[in-house]
């Protein structure tokens, strides 16, 4: 097995995902497996000679700082699950703590 | 009444007879309402002007849900059109319904959708490919003369190759991705889906073109199609040695042989080539998608938009992890967990850079060949016919392996295309061509010769 | 307050995060005003709504480049934006995007005036790009998280400086002098209340200087320039606190709590920082044209500590005072339009960092009077037609109404009499009032003279010219 149940566990964690116990086998076999599989690539020599591929345009375009909204055709209120006074609602963090990253209190 | 509602009611009442297709996600009361509303509205000057177009259900438009196949935005509607989708509307067509996809466009079957598999129009055992699968079975049934799809490593042709149409991928950075519901966007182009090249070929043309509101859209005017040609003297097209395994699908060989002797008999010049890093190209995809995947995807939370969670949460994270282990099928949630992986802090050098370098070498494969005279590449678009739907559910690499042929375009950002070559057992199958960056137009001349003269419905 | 404890060192690196002052966001074209209703300047890009993608605002790019030109940074004229992954109701799509590997800047410097050590060089390791998440409010409804969504894509610089200072003094006077750069160049207002600046720190200890750095921990929420010194030495202190009972430092993230003047752990973040960071494959690479570089650098305009340092040479001030008066750009411009008015330098500055900015600090920051007219009124003092006290009077008036300074002056009756028959009747009124104090005066207390010329003004009613009594009344006690 390349990769273990509490491996997948912290994966699945990051990345905001309930995995319940039953389908947890089941998916660390299939992660395992396809892991494997990817990792054939360790065959391939390092490739420093070769240019780094971007697909697409080589560099950024910029936009003029003119206020220019691309149009919505409906506002927040009517996509959101829950919405009130203007904002969008959430359950209160509460195993988070009070601190986003970039984010802060009002 | 106008000939644009006349041909829209058809187009409602085709696609209606084809509901066991389970090929468009749209309600039929409410797709017939829709067209006929458009082509009241539909400018007649426009070049595709009552052109009925079905949509794959991952490309926004603001007539219908944009599902992407996922119970997790099972009834999202977008407050905006894809750039595609406005451009289509400014030529006059009509926006025949969101078709049904493999969910996120992650599959190679449509059988990953969250809302039913599609049927295959000929053989309802089978699959029609994926992830575009509706729409390439909606346009090879007669229900509409095209239709988008979108590929990320070979989602348009594979599906063309199985139910016998054309599919053409365009260059990455041809045709705008505002409005595309990303999955892996280093890989993700809008594709197109036609009965005929011609058919395909023109809506690429309106589809195409720079667009401000996506960075990675090149500052080009829309493609320009070229005339059907006599004769394709002068070219020179290259068969990749890599493509035609021993155990390559005998049926599917016979028809790729025909076809290159066709080629050939139309005046161009065939030789062999390699592409010596074919081989990687299936794990290299299967790293370098889920990982942007994971990233993509984690706009998907249920705080603004979509499906939530129900019932008590006792905080946000709570909400997080229930609306997306419940909106997300199984095929998503392994993507988005390998993704995860391959990025996380002590294997991102392993894998991702590691692919990305490999990417870089099978870029180079392609350049090489291309700067050495080779005009354009033929090969099988997939080693099979239709598979029998449940037959690669089991283990998914097995799935994975169907698009060894297509994938290699995506991760190079080359155009593509598929048109039907012949039939194995009755099932279709698609010759590909593949072109260098932006050469569209040298591609569908040959696309077009080869159309006019190789017997795609004949047995191989 | 500022002095570390005995026996220990107190090591200190800071991130600041300063919106960039342009009209629009970073990769949207909505609207990067602050105060405007909640979610009203949003968009399918700065929502995270499906199929949106990311356009790089030009200004934006512009001003990153004209700090990292002003903290006399490396620029990499080829950089990367790059997604830093992490899940938090108001980033909406699940990730910011920032620069990682390779950032628009490294290898800069900034030097300031420590409170300690005199002038210290802070090392300004890398600048980069990033956008802004938005705002979560979470006690303006019960048991929930409410987020607004306006601020989600405003252009950000993140600036990281070195393990450089040595106290929370230091790291106060660091910030104070990267808010007047920053300022000066227009790049941003800086405002640490309002959040176009933002401060995190980073805060170890150790015994001495030569040994290695000590376990850091994280302090964040710290919202004004005062509160970066009580927040730096409470978690100094707390982490001293913690060594000298034996306990080690535990990696954390701390927050200021103003209201109760402590620091406390934020609850830990399970399996935070593993942010994947990887290029982001909806932007090519970022490549700024030369012919920015050449116009940032030839615009940049002089800089603060440049503009002190002329200051002082041109106009023959102290440093103090010309610390002040280049406070802010506005305030230096103002002072040297009053010079450039003809007014003397030094009298200048009195008025300029007396009148006008004790004025200005009960007006918004508005210099009220004409630069100008500040010059007109200081010749009209230093001509001797009015009194320094007259001239704050008409100084006010100005400041209120406006106006021609001699006209005001005239109105109020503040002229100052330099005619020497009235002068004469005022001493002799004076000292026919004060006649014990006369003869005292002749007696020999000439120490009288100061009460005497008070007498006079007193007569006087304040208009005569106090320079021209002592002479007259000499003479007359003399006689």
């Amino acid at each position: 097995m390349s990769v273990s149940s509490e491996e997948v566990l912290r994966i699945a964690q990051l990345a905001e995902l309930h995995v319940d116990e039953e389908s947890l086998p089941e998916l660390v076999a299939q992660m395992s497996r396809i892991l494997d599989y990817v990792a054939q690539l360790r065959a391939v020599g390092p490739a420093e000679h070769v240019k780094p591929f971007i697909p697409g345009p080589d560099t950024i375009r910029f936009r003029p700082d003119e206020v220019n909204p691309w149009p919505l055709a409906f506002g927040p209120d009517k996509m959101a699950p829950a919405f009130k006074g203007g904002f969008f609602l959430v359950p209160r963090l509460g195993a988070f703590g009070d601190e986003g990253e970039a984010g802060e209190e009002a | 009444m106008s000939d644009a509602v006349a041909g829209a009611r058809s187009a409602a009442d085709r696609i209606s007879k084809l509901r066991r297709l389970n090929a468009v996600l749209t309600k039929q009361t409410e797709l017939r309402k829709a067209l006929v509303a458009q082509a009241d509205a539909a400018r007649p000057t426009g070049v595709l002007y009552g052109m009925p177009v079905a949509v794959k259900a991952n490309i926004c438009t603001l007539e219908f849900q944009t599902s992407c196949g996922s119970r997790i935005l099972e009834d999202y509607r977008s407050p905006y059109d894809a750039t595609a989708v406005a451009r289509l509307k400014e030529a006059g067509a009509l926006i025949a319904g969101a078709t049904n996809c493999d969910e996120f466009a992650m599959g190679s079957s449509t059988e990953h959708s969250a809302f039913g598999r599609t049927i295959h129009p000929i053989d309802k055992t089978r699959v029609p490919g994926g992830s575009s699968g509706g729409s390439a079975a909606l346009v090879a049934a007669g229900a509409v003369p095209a239709a988008l799809g979108s590929e990320t490593g070979g989602s348009v042709r594979q599906p063309a190759s199985f139910c016998g149409v054309v599919g053409i991928k365009p260059t990455y950075g041809r045709v705008s991705r505002y409005g595309l519901v990303a999955f892996g966007s280093s890989l993700d182009q809008i594709g197109v889906f036609g009965r005929s090249v011609h058919d395909a070929a023109r809506v690429l043309s309106v589809i195409s073109g720079r667009d401000p509101r996506d960075n990675t859209c090149e500052d080009r005017d829309p493609l320009r199609l070229p005339t059907v040609p006599e004769n394709l003297d002068g070219f020179v097209i290259g068969v990749p040695k890599e493509y035609f395994p021993p155990d390559l699908d005998p049926g599917v060989r016979r028809a790729c042989d025909r076809a290159i002797r066709i080629l050939r008999e139309l005046g161009a010049a065939v030789r062999e080539v390699s592409l010596p890093h074919t081989p990687y190209a299936v794990p290299t995809y299967y790293i370098i998608a889920p990982a942007e995947a994971s990233s993509n995807l984690a706009r998907f939370d249920g705080v603004r938009y979509g499906v939530r969670a129900e019932g008590p949460l006792p905080d946000v994270r709570a909400l997080y992890r229930e609306t997306r282990g419940a909106g997300f099928g199984a095929e998503v949630r392994r993507r988005i967990l390998i993704g995860t992986y391959v990025l996380s802090s002590g294997y991102y050098d392993a894998y991702y850079r590691k692919a990305q370098q490999v990417r870089a070498l099978i870029a180079q494969d392609f350049r090489n060949v291309f700067d050495r005279g080779v005009d354009l590449l033929f090969t099988p678009t997939t080693p099979t016919p239709a598979f029998k739907a449940g037959a690669k559910l089991a283990d998914p690499v097995q799935m994975y392996l169907s698009d060894i042929f297509v994938c290699t375009a995506n991760l190079a950002g080359l155009p593509a295309l598929s048109l039907p070559i012949g039939r194995v057992k009755g099932l279709p199958i698609g010759g590909q061509l593949m072109g260098p960056h932006f050469l569209e137009d040298e591609m569908l001349e040959a696309a077009y010769a080869l159309e006019r003269a190789v017997p795609a419905t004949e047995e191989a | 307050m500022t002095a570390s404890p005995s026996g220990w060192e107190t090591v200190i690196g800071l991130e600041t995060h300063v919106q960039l002052s342009t009209r629009t966001k970073m990769f949207c074209g909505c609207s990067a005003a602050f105060g405007d209703p909640p979610n009203t300047n949003v968009c399918p890009v700065c929502l995270g709504l499906p199929g949106a993608l990311p356009v790089p605002n030009e200004q934006a790019l512009k001003l990153a480049l004209r700090g990292a030109l002003a903290l006399q940074c490396t620029v990499h004229a080829r950089s990367v934006f790059a997604r830093k992954n992490y899940f938090y109701p108001d980033l909406p799509k699940g990730y910011q995007i920032s620069q990682f590997e390779e950032p628009l800047a490294t290898g800069g410097t900034l030097g300031f005036f420590s409170p300690e050590r005199g002038f210290v060089m802070a090392s300004i390791v890398r600048l980069h790009v990033e956008e802004d998440a938005g705002k979560s409010l979470h006690d303006r409804y019960p048991r929930t998280t409410a987020v607004d969504l306006n601020r989600s894509g405003v252009p950000l610089v993140e600036i990281v400086t070195g393990p450089d200072f040595r106290s929370p003094g230091e790291a106060r006077a660091y910030l104070l002098e990267l808010k007047h750069l920053l300022e000066y160049a227009r790049i941003s207002d800086c405002d640490l209340e309002k959040g176009s600046l933002r401060v995190d720190a980073n805060v170890s200890v150790r015994r001495t200087a030569g040994d290695p750095l000590g376990t850091k921990t994280e302090v964040k929420n710290i919202n004004s320039f005062a509160f970066v010194e009580k927040a730096l030495g409470l978690e100094r202190d707390r982490q001293i606190a913690e060594l000298e009972g034996g306990r080690p430092i535990v990696q954390a993230t701390m927050l200021y709590d103003s209201k109760a003047n402590a620091v406390r752990h934020q609850r830990t973040k399970e399996h935070s920082h593993d942010y994947r960071y990887f290029p982001d494959p909806d932007l090519p690479p970022l490549v700024l044209p030369a012919e920015w570089i050449d116009e940032q650098r030839a615009t940049l305009p002089e800089l603060p500590a440049a503009k002190r340092e002329r200051f002082v040479a041109q106009y023959g001030l102290p440093r103090q005072d010309a610390a002040v008066l280049t406070h802010t750009r506005a305030v230096a411009d103002y002072y040297e339009g009053v010079v450039h008015a003809g007014a003397d330098p030094k009298p200048a500055a009195n008025w300029v960092m007396g009148e006008a900015l004790a004025d200005a600090k009960d007006h918004h920051d508005t210099l009220r009077v004409p630069a100008a007219t500040l010059a007109e009124l200081i010749a009209l003092v230093k001509g001797g037609t009015l009194s320094h006290q007259a001239a704050k009077k008409v100084f006010g008036e100005i400041a209120a109404k406006g106006g021609d300074p001699r006209v005001i002056a005239e109105a109020l009756g503040l002229i100052q009499v330099a005619d020497a028959g009235a002068l004469s009747a005022w001493v002799d009124q004076a000292l026919a009032a004060s006649p014990a104090e006369v003869s005292r005066y002749r007696a020999g207390e000439t120490k009288l003279l100061a009460f005497f010329v008070g007498q006079v003004m007193k007569a006087s009613r304040g208009k005569a010219d106090p320079k021209l009594i002592p002479a007259v009344l000499q003479e007359k006690l003399s006689r």
